[in-house]
């Protein structure tokens, strides 16, 4: 290739490249609540498919569910109304680019506190505690973790339950293999077609799943906790701070296991 | 921060998962393409033949699966044939899918590619006392594919491109291996950013060795008389 052209193509990529990495560098980005004050309407993304937490209701196209309950809360805390909230649907994978981007204040989406997270988002403090399980076929025989050895399991994308497993996997001597898809009905699908022998996420949206393919178990057993967190931008630490005191409020005065009750639901 | 040096340096420790990536993508485009290549030709020619009801084969196969989705293509082999009883490994599923959806439009070239080499050429084959079949092998396709080079590498580069379907059906791609890293340390910004690096690592190369295989294959057959 001439020179002329290797030197222009070098350039076409190289510069780009350069300016994308010294922009990352030494940027922050303040949205705060007088922004979301300005607006009149706080926005949170959630979860629209786990019944109890974030679930689409089709029979009233409408949100409900826990988290959807605390985003209420905060939303009046903040603007004075329950109302004046905007749910955005979001899974395990996109929920971290909805929040960099600005789209959605917070996301409350069944979303685990883990360290590596912690490095690049903030938490609110704990408001559910929740465990993997596994759901498999009920022919298939499996009754646990330990059956799982030279087995495939299904996961989504985004979530950490891989390694969550792969460390209770060591712990049991087993070694089962992962396949990672971008939404939970893949998994389903995948199980269904034989491509993975077990589904593994949070007990809570497991059940959905139970329901839809009455060929389906949850396994009983328990595999590590789940410790769900209000997560805020990186950075927008009033933000962080103010849902910190809605969610301690609620910790406190009981209202929030009250909460968890309306759902149905037992946290750790 | 999204492209600070922090996510670099996670991302060159974790270079094997990528290289992994790479690695997939290279056999699945490889293998996807030597099946293209054998269906494209095939088909290709059937788009020929005086044989009616063997155009139509070209025609139904061409139409098909360049105007259905490769995605679509690609979710019928891997969620669909297991309902039937065929559960095939992701690899062999991302390479069907991939040289069936290739083939047709390479079959699309083939057959334009003969349609323009000269009917005199075909005659006189077959006044030397070739046969319809070896007139094509012997005489019409080595010079329709010398004519036909640059679309035919257009299509391997869109092959490679194209394998990136494989991470919706985790195919363990450059993509798939990108996605997956990077939504579960958040760092996507680095992870998509170096897949695109490696695609161009792939298809820059490809067309430049096309190009001088485009050229040395003129040298040795000269001008087309």
């Amino acid at each position: 290739m001439r020179r002329r052209t290797w030197v222009f193509l070098m350039v076409l990529i190289l510069v780009p490249s350069l300016v994308l990495t010294l922009a990352g560098c030494g940027k922050s980005s303040t949205p705060n609540i007088a922004k979301i004050k300005k607006r009149g309407v706080l926005k949170v993304g959630v979860k629209a498919d786990v019944i109890g937490f974030g679930y689409k209701n089709p029979a009233t196209n409408q949100f409900e569910g826990l988290e959807i309950d605390l985003a209420k809360r905060i939303a009046k805390e903040m603007l004075g109304s329950e109302n004046k909230v905007e749910f955005t649907a979001v899974t395990a994978k996109t929920r971290q680019g909805l929040l960099d981007n600005g789209e959605v204040d917070m996301v409350i989406a069944t979303f685990t506190i883990t360290e590596e997270r912690k490095k690049v988002i903030d938490f609110s403090p704990v408001y559910y505690v929740d465990g993997i399980r596994l759901l498999v076929k009920k022919d298939s025989g499996i009754k646990s973790l330990a059956d799982m050895d030279g087995k495939t399991i299904g996961v989504a994308k985004g979530a950490d339950t891989q390694a969550r497993l792969e460390a209770k996997a060591a712990e049991l001597k087993v070694k089962p293999k992962f396949q990672a898809y971008e939404t939970y009905p893949e998994i389903l699908a995948a199980l269904q077609a034989g491509r993975v022998q077990a589904f593994a996420t949070d007990a809570a949206i497991l059940k959905y799943y139970e329901l839809q393919d009455k060929s389906t178990v949850i396994l009983p057993d328990r595999y590590s906790d789940e410790e769900y967190g209000v997560a805020t931008k990186k950075g927008n630490d009033d933000l962080r701070d103010f849902v910190a005191k809605v969610v301690n409020k609620l910790k406190d005065s009981g209202e929030l296991k009250a909460m968890w009750e309306k759902w149905g639901l037992t946290s750790k | 921060m999204l492209f600070g040096p922090q996510a670099w340096l996670a991302l060159f420790h974790d270079w094997r998962i990528f290289a992994g990536g790479l690695g997939q993508t290279v056999v699945a485009s490889l293998l996807g393409l030597v099946l293209a290549l054998i269906l494209g030709t095939l088909l290709g020619v059937l788009g020929v033949t005086p044989v009616r009801p063997l155009r139509w084969v070209n025609r139904v196969y061409v139409e098909f699966f360049q105007n259905t989705p490769l995605v679509t293509q690609m979710f019928f082999y891997y969620y669909g044939l297991p309902r039937l009883g065929i559960v095939l490994p992701v690899l062999a599923v991302g390479v069907i899918g991939l040289g069936v959806y290739t083939g047709a439009y390479i079959a699309e070239i083939v057959r334009a590619g003969i349609q323009s080499i000269h009917r005199g050429q075909l005659e006189a084959a077959y006044s030397q006392g070739f046969t319809y079949g070896q007139a094509m092998r012997h005489i019409v396709l080595p010079q329709a594919f010398r004519i036909i080079m640059p679309p035919l590498t257009n299509q391997f580069v869109n092959l490679i491109k194209n394998s990136s379907v494989l991470s919706l059906i985790a195919g363990y791609d450059i993509m798939y291996q990108a996605d997956a890293w990077s939504s579960y340390n958040l760092l996507y910004g680095v992870a998509y950013l170096t897949a695109a690096l490696l695609y161009l690592a792939l298809t820059l190369p490809t067309a430049y060795l096309a190009r001088r295989l485009e050229r040395r294959m003129q040298s040795t057959w000269g001008a087309a008389t």
